[in-house]
């Protein structure tokens, strides 16, 4: 099976720094694979430049056989790439379904198709009691939701999912980690950055390791607890603790 | 700052009584039936006066609302655009007999051209940056106006032959003057009605309400911006050459002048942000206001017109942040609320 998404030897430099170096890996049609790492990591950066936000200095990008390295955020989500922000994005001034909405209008002709679309995403997400709601009004777990609820609307083949467990109560962990789990069997290969670990390392059969811009890692959860080189980076004391 | 957003529940086959996106109101048919009727009546010269101005106002307001208030560019440079309208269309009408009414359209989209360069070369300035460079170039073009005295007559002014007929766009009666106005200002809120319904409507409240999460959604904000810039310009540059088919004069320290910007973003301001029908109750209020002040007060106490004028919309700043139709919405939600 060819790669959805191929990335070689990506590199960021912010002056001397680089925040992603080399970064290679790629992802099958239908994977469902976490990134972890600690802050500062380079998680960020790498989403920023699969989805078009930054462009990379050096390095490439291949989506769908085609080449996208320094392609444009809208360039992204029109091929079919979503993300969500780690800190949410609303829009301040639309309600909720509108902020859906705008998303679902990348494929929905009319507004009122988008409305609807947008409505049967809210209730995936679990938000259907927050529709009509002014965006102002949700907590920061709900906010989360309203991103994974706007990624989904786009009708992406991949989306980048970036922390969307923060902040949610064990309960709302639960429901949303269903809701990510389910999403390759409906078409969509997912890649989840997440630090809620135990939700990632249960659902993600895949998961790569970045630590000071370089992939140190990529393998199954069970494999890499035990890897010395990740427990070192990301896991430390806590683990060895436990 | 919105107009009402929209809401999972539609009550479809009812009226709604105050004016909501992508719907029409009784309010606002309300609103229509009364211009009408102020059109058609016989009134004092002055008044009639009063009345043209006002709904010249609304629609250049609502000409600006669609750049400031929708893609939240604010400009306090319209009056470049309406600059522009007003001496394209004479400049053609008295150098090669165009008649204004194509003349209009070719000052329209001189000005929408202007308008397009402006956005562009100011894309990556924000807030008030992009204010700044707005102000700035509306001066160019006014220094400009200026000082091309053998195509503008400079700081002499510019005279439009005030020889009745249609085809000069000039006419004896007040009367006409209101209707074609008041058509000017029904074209904008039609216009406005349906950017805001539509798919390019939220677009721009996208793009204006967060770049990066709009650009992530597939909007490209450059080019939503620029066309937002581009439709508020073309419409601010043909009420300026209704502006100079009325006045029959044209002076570029009068229609280019800051003052006559600050105008343009005020009345939006004050009226609601955003909303289609805030600019309108914005000139509503604040023109007859500013024009009847001037005529009780203009002569006997110099300033003072301005001293009160000033006064209230301080207040209404002060009391009405989210203008007169942010008011009105609020009262809505009240009703909504006490009704069972």
């Amino acid at each position: 099976m060819t790669a959805l998404l191929e990335v070689r030897q990506l590199t960021r430099t912010f002056g001397a720094l680089a925040a992603v170096a080399g970064v290679s890996f790629s992802v099958r049609q239908g994977e469902l694979v976490g990134l972890i790492g600690p802050n500062g990591a380079g998680k960020s950066t790498l989403y920023n430049l699969i989805a078009g936000a930054i462009a990379p200095t050096s390095g490439e990008i291949v989506f769908q056989d085609r080449p996208v390295a320094g392609w444009k955020p809208y360039q992204a989500a029109r091929a079919g790439v979503a993300r969500t922000f780690q800190i949410p994005k609303p829009y301040r001034h639309l309600s909720v379904l509108e902020n859906v909405a705008l998303s679902a209008m990348l494929h929905d002709r009319t507004v009122a198709a988008a409305c609807e679309s947008a409505q049967a995403i809210l209730t995936d997400v679990g938000l259907a009691d927050y529709v009509d709601a002014p965006v102002g009004n949700l907590t920061v777990g709900l906010l989360k939701r309203l991103e994974v609820a706007r990624a989904l609307a786009l009708r992406p083949s991949l989306v980048l999912f970036d922390e969307i467990m923060a902040g949610l109560t064990p309960s709302e962990v639960r429901g949303m980690t269903n809701l990510v789990a389910g999403l390759p069997a409906r078409g969509i290969t997912v890649i989840w950055v997440e630090h809620v670990l135990y939700a990632i390392m249960k659902t993600a059969p895949r998961i790569m390791v970045l630590h000071r811009g370089e992939l140190i890692a990529d393998a199954a959860p069970e494999v890499l607890v035990k890897d010395p080189a990740v427990i070192k980076a990301y896991l430390g004391e806590e683990m060895s603790l436990a | 700052m919105d107009a009402a957003p929209l809401t999972s529940k539609r009550r479809t086959g009812r009226w709604r009584l105050l004016p909501e996106r992508g719907t029409i109101s009784l309010f606002e048919l309300l609103l229509l039936a009364i211009c009408l009727v102020l059109v058609a009546v016989p009134l004092p010269q002055y008044l009639q006066d009063v009345l043209i101005q006002t709904f010249l106002w609304a629609g250049l307001a609502l000409a600006w609302n669609i750049a400031g208030g929708f893609a939240g560019l604010i400009s306090f440079g319209h009056a470049a655009f309406f600059g522009i309208g007003a001496y394209t269309s004479s400049i053609l009408a008295a150098n090669y007999g165009l008649t204004p009414w194509i003349g209009l359209w070719i000052g329209g989209a001189l000005a929408a051209a202007f308008g397009a360069v402006l956005t562009l070369v100011c894309a990556r300035l924000r807030g008030p940056f992009f204010i700044l460079s707005t102000l700035a170039a509306a001066e160019v073009v006014r220094i400009a106006a200026l000082n091309w005295a053998a195509l503008t007559g400079g700081a002499e002014g510019f005279s439009i032959l005030p020889i009745a007929s249609i085809a000069n766009m000039v006419f004896e009666s007040k009367t006409t003057y209101a209707a074609l106005m008041l058509g000017y200002f029904l074209l904008i809120y039609v216009i406005t009605k349906a950017v805001e319904g539509s798919r390019y409507g939220y677009y721009l409240f996208a793009a204006r309400d967060d770049e990066e999460a709009a650009s992530a959604a597939g909007v490209n904000p450059l080019l939503a911006r620029t066309g937002a810039m581009c439709l508020s310009a073309f419409l601010a540059g043909i009420g300026g050459s209704l502006f100079a088919q009325y006045f029959l004069f044209l002076d570029p320290t009068h229609v280019i002048s800051p003052e006559l910007s600050f105008q343009f973003a005020l009345l939006p301001a004050l009226g609601g942000l955003g909303t289609a029908i805030g600019p309108v109750l914005g000139s509503f209020v604040i023109t007859p206001l500013s024009e009847l002040l001037r005529s009780y007060f203009g002569g006997a106490g110099a300033g003072l017109h301005l001293a009160i004028y000033g006064a209230v919309l301080v207040v209404v700043m002060l009391y009405f942040p989210s203008g007169i139709a942010g008011a009105l919405q609020r009262l809505a939600e009240r009703g909504r609320k006490g009704a069972p």
